[in-house]
Formats: C-alpha cells, structure tokens, sequence
C-alpha cells in the first residue's frame, strides 16, 4: 500500500504544472579569460504570464558581468532596467536584478535576457535564479507555481573555448511614439514624455531626450520630465541600440509659438520694416543736407 | 479486484485527465493559425513580394524581370522615346510584413498591438472579418495583440500572439477569432427576477455564457445579423451573492473564440440598474480610458516608493509591486 501512496505522490507531483525560469546556456566548460553567454527563458507551460521578476546571483570571484542584452525579449516593458542589483544605493557586482511586464499575457518558451560573463581564474561553481516571480494573466496578480533551472559551470586553464563572438546587429531599435502626460502624483504635476521601444538585435542601451533642437540633448530615462512645461518646444527622442543603430522619434509642439514668438519671423518682419523705412527716409534725409 | 487497485485507476485516470486537460493548446491561440509565405523568386510565380517573375528569363535587361524579380526600367523601350537616363537601379529588398485576418463584430473597429503599443485599426466589414498589415518590421520575435471595441463602446478582451518575423517573408496570421464583449442590465438583481446579459460577437454565432456560481451555469443563445446576442440568465438558480458571467463564441466546428472578459453582478433583494457610462478601468491611472504606457510610467514612478496613490495601488495592499503591474498588464489597451 505504501509502494501504491509513494508511486501515486511522485506521479502526482511530477504531472502538476508550473511555469520554469531557466538559465541556459551553449557550453558549461570555459577557459580562464573566456567569454561566455547565458540565456535566461520562460518556459510558461499551460498557463499565461504577464508579469515576472527575481535576481540572477553569481560568484564574482569567478565570473565579471561584462554585458546584458534584452533585445528581441518576450518582456514589453522593463519596470526597471536589467542591471546590476542595488542594496543601499550600492550597484552589487556578483547579481542581477530584472523586472517586467508582457501586456496581455505570455504563453510558450520565450527568451526574457542574456547575460555575458567572462571566467577570471579557476573553480566550479553555479549561477543562480533567487526571489523568482512569475505571475498569471488573471487580472489579479496570481503567482504561477515556479520552477527554477540553474547553470552549474566548471572553469579550467586547460580549456580553450570557442571565442563568445557577438551577433551583427546592423538594425535600428523599433519605431515608437512617444507621448506627452501630466498627473498629479508625479513631479509637482509638471508635464512628462514616456517613451519605450524595443529593439530585435542587441537591445536598447540609451536614450536621447533633445527640446527645441535635436543639438540639446540630453540622456533620458522615462519619465523624463519637460524643461519646457508651455510645451511650445519640438520635442526629439532618440533611442540607440548596444551596437550603435539609433531611431528618432519627433514630437511636433503642442503649443506652437504664435507668429509673433517666433524669433525667426520676427526678425524678417523688423528688416523688412527697417528696409520700408530706409527706402522712404533715405531720400528725405539726403534731400534735407 | 482489491479496493487499493480501485484507488490506483480512479487516482490515474484523473491524474491522467488532469494531464490532458494541462497539455491542450493554449486558449490565447487556439483555432490560430501563424503561417509564413515565402517568395522564391525564379518559380515562374509571381509570390506576394515579388513584382514579377518570369522563372529562367530573369536577369539582367533587356529581361523584362530582373533576377531579383522586380520589373527592370530598362529605358528607350517605346519608338520615339526619349531614351534612358543612366544610373543604376537598385531593387527594393523583399517585404517582411505580417497579415492578421479574423473575425471580430460587424463594422467593429479592431486595433493592433505590437509589442504592447497601438500599431494598426481597421474596421470590420459588415460580416466582421477584418484583416490587417504592417511592414517595416525588422526580423525577430514579437508579441502582437488584438482586441476590438463593439457598437456599445465595450472592448473585448485582448488576444495575444507571438510571432517570429524573418527578413523578406510575408508571414500570415490567420483565423483569429476576437472574444465577444459581455455587459449585463443590473448590476444588482432580485433573486428570482431575470437579469439579461448581452453583447456583441460575429453574426449569427453560437454563444456560451457562462454564470460562475459555486456551480457553474452555461446558457446558449445565437447572436443576430449584427452580431449581437442576448441570454436571460434566471437569478432563482443561483445563490444570494456576488457572481461572474463571461461568453464565448463559435461558428460551425471550426472556429471558437475565446471567453470574454467576466463581468459582475450581485444577486440580492432589489433591482439595480446597470449604469452603462464608462467606468474607471484598473490601471487607468490618468483616467483617458486606455491603459498603457502613460500609466505604466506613472504606476512604475511608484514602484517600491512609499505611500503611493490609492488609484494606482490596483490590490490595495499599500504597495506598488509586482502584483500590481501583473493587474495593469491584464486589462491593457496600448
């Protein structure tokens, strides 16, 4: 009977779903000073996901982040940028914290970021998912059941690897819009841009925020808020890739300048004044001496 | 037979239920079907990105189709011309573009989301199809999502998909089939009375709605020539409380939407109107009905801030987390 229990429990246990977060990666063997990529993937299993987060944790004796990439991501919208985790204001060189949404919901295998690492001295050791998160597409927030799938790695002089060579990326990040807001809570109720996109090679690394003049930029996260708050400004965003492809958005004024704001405008009208006048004075004044 | 055996099947055959009921296709993408046309250009067949193809004529002028299979402006061709103008002529890359067709509600307007920002609307024909392209996608995974708004100003649920885009392929997203939009007349009932449920879908579609009560109750009813459908839900079959109706769709065999976003109504001791105004969305947080990404921004701003704004603490819990976005991400509108 308890042969029976015991079969029943494992098959039981085995059969319940649960939506996976895995590390994975092409080698598992890496040279001292090699390169190498993780991917972490969301295997969702049966049930939709809108929402995960949790931290990737590495030794940092073994291993130095050298970059994330999230292009080509599942994840619409970063809640906040993948990076190294912040502990008391402090960036934390040994993990990485991600956090995102997908909109309507998520359903299959699909790549969420990649890491690049670089073995720095001999040792074994393991990279691992903690504090995962992955939440259904429900409308309430329900935590999906979630299974982690870490990477175990082992680093030896005596291997030399294949070189990590990165994809070509010759893409520009997506088209995007955009937008202006105001809202009460935020900023003293000044106006700001949102603005995101996404890009299908090496992903976004910055953003460009230029009023007036695409010549006064600035680096930009959003929300970002307006210097000009009259919005009477043309408004440029630019987004560029890791491999340097960039795509700009404009925003035409909300409030364009009346005619006689416009310095350029104004200026044609006093010379054409000034050149009336010199025209009908002139005579006047040469007959007058 | 021994009753531990008895145990051991009854226990397998509904592990093994529980199992086939987990590895269905996905309600999101059921009855869709993502295919992909390639253009092979030298086939003698003109494919959708190509201008024109004459097979092994191709080439360089005076072929009249380059071997790229675009038109070749070779210059001088009519008596009397003027002739060429020299330069050379670049042919334009193949299309990469994706087509979405389906089914919503008759002369509904159905909008696009690609990666979570409004992309495309169209409206549907008088019979609800629609069909919708956009190009000048760079190669890679995206997720695109539909949903359309009926004749009452009631948005659907969002249907997502994602698609692999390869470079010069013009991949074809087909048989989507919108959820119908669900609304009821009281938002409070008089157990006993009727309370009717009703919304617009495909014409002369079979409709499921379903009460979720501590049973579950389907009713049937058939949607008219504009789509719309109406089902008299009898309150006496369910308990004093708060229950959920939702419906789904279906014509013939072959195509099944869907269930609808659920709606709430309570059954108690009076009737109570349904105000049919638009009500404030969860996540809505600057109140212009849409959800996306102005309110994320703002919702985001708060995220692990203290004493954040009730309206955006969409769970109430005092916080601004996970939860909270997972709330926003549900009721999307881009």
């Amino acid at each position: 009977m308890k042969q029976i229990l015991t079969v029943l429990f494992l098959f039981f246990a085995f059969s319940v779903s649960a939506a996976g977060l895995k590390l994975t990666s092409q080698i598992q063997e890496i040279g001292i000073g090699q390169q190498f990529q993780i991917n972490l993937v969301l295997d969702t299993e049966d049930e939709e996901i809108n929402a995960v987060e949790g931290k990737i944790v590495f030794q940092a004796d073994l291993l130095e982040l050298k970059e994330i990439r999230d292009g080509n991501s599942i994840i619409n919208f970063w809640i906040d940028p993948v990076r190294n985790c912040v502990s008391n204001g402090v960036e934390r060189p040994d993990s990485i914290c991600f956090s995102g949404i997908i909109p309507g919901g998520y359903l299959g295998e699909g790549f969420i970021f990649s890491a690049i690492f670089q073995a720095k001295k001999e040792g074994a050791g393991i990279i691992e998912i903690q504090d995962a998160k992955a939440l259904q597409n429900d409308g309430k927030g329900t935590p999906a059941n979630t299974k982690i799938f870490n990477f175990q790695f082992s680093i030896s002089k005596n291997i030399s690897g294949p070189e990590f060579n990165a994809p070509k990326d010759t893409d520009p990040p997506e088209e995007f819009k955009p937008e202006i807001a105001r809202d009460e809570t935020l900023f003293d109720g000044k106006w700001f841009l949102v603005f995101a996109t996404q890009d299908k090679g090496t992903g976004i690394d910055y953003y460009e925020v230029c009023e007036g003049s695409k010549k006064k930029c600035v680096s930009a996260e959003s929300p970002y808020v307006l210097k000009d708050q009259k919005l009477k400004s043309y408004i440029y965003v630019k987004a560029v890739d890791k491999a340097g492809n960039e795509r700009m958005a404009i925003l035409p004024p909300q409030n364009p300048l009346k005619w006689y704001e416009n310095y350029f405008i104004l200026g044609i009208i006093i010379l054409i004044v000034l050149g009336y006048a010199s025209r009908i004075l002139w005579p006047r004044f040469t007959k007058s001496r | 037979m021994r009753w531990t055996h008895v145990i051991l099947i009854v226990f397998v055959s509904s592990v093994l239920g529980f199992s086939v009921f987990v590895f269905k296709s996905s309600p999101a993408q059921a009855g869709v079907s993502i295919s992909v046309t390639v253009s092979i250009c030298g086939n003698g067949t003109i494919d959708a990105s190509e201008q024109c193809d004459n097979g092994g004529s191709n080439g360089a002028c005076p072929a009249a189709c380059s071997s790229s299979c675009t038109t070749n402006s070779c210059g001088g061709g009519s008596p009397g011309g003027g002739g060429g103008g020299g330069g050379s002529y670049t042919p334009p890359s193949p299309e990469t573009k994706v087509v979405f067709s389906g089914r919503a509600y008759p002369k509904s307007s159905v909008t696009l989301l690609k990666d979570a920002q409004i992309s495309a609307t169209t409206v549907a024909g008088s019979d609800a199809n629609f069909q919708i392209s956009i190009a000048g996608l760079s190669a890679g995974n995206y997720i695109f999502s539909v949903y359309s708004e009926d004749n009452k100003g009631s948005r659907s649920s969002l249907l997502t998909f994602s698609v692999s885009v390869t470079a010069g392929v013009i991949t074809n997203v087909s048989g989507i089939f919108i959820a119908p939009t669900i609304s009821v007349d009281k938002s409070e009932v008089k157990r006993g009375d009727n309370i009717a449920i009703f919304g617009q879908s495909a014409p002369q579609a079979d409709i499921v709605v379903s009460v979720n009560s501590e049973e579950e109750f389907f009713g049937k009813t058939i949607s008219d020539k504009a789509g719309i459908y109406l089902y008299n839900f009898d309150s006496s079959f369910v308990e004093y409380g708060t229950h959920y109706a939702k419906s789904k769709a279906s014509i013939g065999n072959q195509a099944v939407s869907n269930f609808s976003n659920s709606i709430i109504f309570k059954v108690g001791i009076k009737n109570i109107e349904s105000i049919q105004e638009k009500a404030p969305i969860k996540g809505d947080s600057n109140n212009d009905q849409r959800i996306n990404l102005v309110d994320f921004s703002i919702t985001a701003y708060w995220y692990k801030r203290p004493s954040p704004p009730t309206s955006i603490d969409l769970n109430n819990d005092s916080k601004i987390d996970l939860v909270d976005f997972s709330i926003m991400a549900y009721y999307w509108t881009g």
